[in-house]
């Protein structure tokens, strides 16, 4: 399968999956007019990777300033497939600003539905 | 459900889509069967239904102040940026109008200069073509041989009296020309140097005189003649100008005397005390606070810029690294200013 890469919009966040190196990055923000747009791509590519992974572990790192809610929508339900790939050692890393608490809450919310994914918090100042 | 992504995320509700899917398929296979089970998973598919329609619907009540929060944020900084330039502009016009400002005092400056150096050379002129003519008739007296010793004592006694009046005034010009050159050049210039303090408000005085000459004000100079500053005189030249200007300007009605004062003198710490008063009308109490704002002025309709004071705070404060205060009215009323600075201007404070 192709890499994928998006460039950030004014509404909606850059994502680059390296396929090769299974490291999968969405970083900057996100509250574009149509959120499953600009999601489903995103999507589609992890399931194509999560199905023929055959035993190669995946990484994705979020570095979000801001989402609207159906991004937030879009993440949990993203979060859901990462969970139920059993077969697949994944590694999520959702970096905050150091004081931005609620980034810091939207983490923790995530990570409480997550038992398989390994799901670290990281602040950044 | 569990199967991950079937169906991809082309439907953020999706799964709760299959889930409502799954739940009719149940109440499908639970038909015919007990009836107060049928009903109470009928009420809990149905409410899970309506949840569901909630659901989207926050999302999307949300997802609009969302878009709207940031549609304002933009305008928001969009009016922010629009201010900031405007201020910028406002800057840059105050800016010019105080350049305007000075150059137009450096022309009154010149035009001082001028009425002054006319009286002299005036005297000059008239002495030397007085000296002419009486050497002509000496002359038409001579070569008719009909000279006598009166008219060579008294043609001797003229040229002897002119020329030292010519002298005397054409010395006198040039003594003009020699102050008005420095004061000129340190006003256009604005260099650093050292200068005796004395020697600059005398040269500033002498550049007033014409303006003082017509209101019959006085000004006495009191300052040590040898104190020497390391600085700016164009801008102690350009801030004397200032003050005396405004008070022919708004301290006298036409026929008043003014009494004008300079004084200065050194403190221990080496700070430059100079005292600037008249004894004027004074500045009026609502007035007070805002002398050194720029564009103040009670003359906007007669030519005040409202800028002379302004600049005065911005030469004393920015090169001479000092600062300005408005003396409260003494008991004989009038303005009087005292303006405190060190002796030796702080480094870079030129403009």
């Amino acid at each position: 399968m192709e890499n994928l890469t998006i460039a950030a919009s004014e509404r909606s966040p850059e994502v680059n999956f390296d396929v090769a190196a299974g490291v999968l990055q969405i970083k900057g923000e996100s509250y574009p007019e149509d959120a499953s747009s600009v999601f489903g791509p995103i999507f589609t590519a992890l399931q194509d990777y999560l199905a023929q992974a055959d035993g190669n572990g995946l990484k994705v790192d979020f570095e979000l300033i801001y989402f609207n809610s159906s991004s937030a929508k879009a993440l949990m339900n993203m979060f859901q497939m990462l969970e139920n790939a059993k077969g697949t050692d994944i590694v999520v890393n959702w970096q905050f600003m150091a004081d931005d608490e609620t980034m810091k809450e939207f983490g923790e919310d995530f990570s409480e539905d997550l038992s398989h994914v390994t799901f670290n918090l990281v602040a950044v100042s | 459900m569990s199967e991950p992504g079937a169906g991809g995320g082309f439907s953020l509700f999706d799964a709760e889509e299959r889930t409502l899917a799954d739940a009719h398929h149940l109440l499908g296979r639970m038909q015919g069967g007990e009836a107060a089970s049928l009903a109470d998973v009928q009420i809990l598919a149905d409410a899970y239904s309506r949840s569901v329609r909630e659901q989207r619907r926050l999302v999307k009540v949300s997802d609009r102040l969302q878009n709207q929060m940031a549609l304002l944020n933009q305008e928001l900084e969009r009016r922010r940026a629009e201010a900031e330039e405007a201020l910028e502009r406002l800057r840059q016009a105050q800016e010019t109008l105080v350049q305007t400002e000075k150059l137009a005092s450096l022309g009154a400056l010149v035009g001082g200069v001028a009425h002054e150096i006319n009286t002299p050379v005036g005297i000059a002129l008239s002495c030397a073509s007085h000296l002419a003519d009486a050497t002509a008739s000496i002359r038409t007296l001579f070569e008719a041989d009909d000279i006598g010793i009166d008219d060579f004592q008294r043609y001797m006694d003229t040229a002897a009296d002119t020329a030292k009046l010519i002298v005397a005034n054409c010395e006198r010009a040039a003594d003009l020309i020699g102050s008005f050159k420095q004061v000129a050049v340190d006003r256009t210039s604005s260099e650093r140097r050292s200068f005796r303090l004395f020697d600059t408000i005398t040269e500033t005085v002498t550049s007033l005189k014409p303006n003082l000459r017509q209101g019959g004000h006085r000004i006495d100079i009191s300052c040590p003649p040898e104190l020497e500053l390391d600085g700016y005189p164009g801008a102690v030249s350009q801030i004397l100008t200032n003050f005396v200007m405004n008070s022919l300007t708004h301290g006298y009605d036409p026929g008043q005397h003014g009494r004008l004062s300079i004084t200065a003198q050194v403190d221990s710490d080496d700070m430059v005390r100079l005292v600037y008063a008249d004894d004027g009308k004074g500045i009026a109490e609502e007035h007070r606070t805002r002398i050194f704002d720029p564009f103040f002025t009670t003359r906007r309709g007669s030519g005040g810029s409202g800028l002379g004071l302004h600049i005065v705070f911005n030469l004393v404060t920015g090169p001479l690294g000092g600062q300005v205060q408005l003396e409260s009215a003494g008991q004989d009323g009038g303005t009087g200013f005292v303006l405190s600075f060190p002796r030796i201007a702080p480094e870079k404070g030129g403009d």
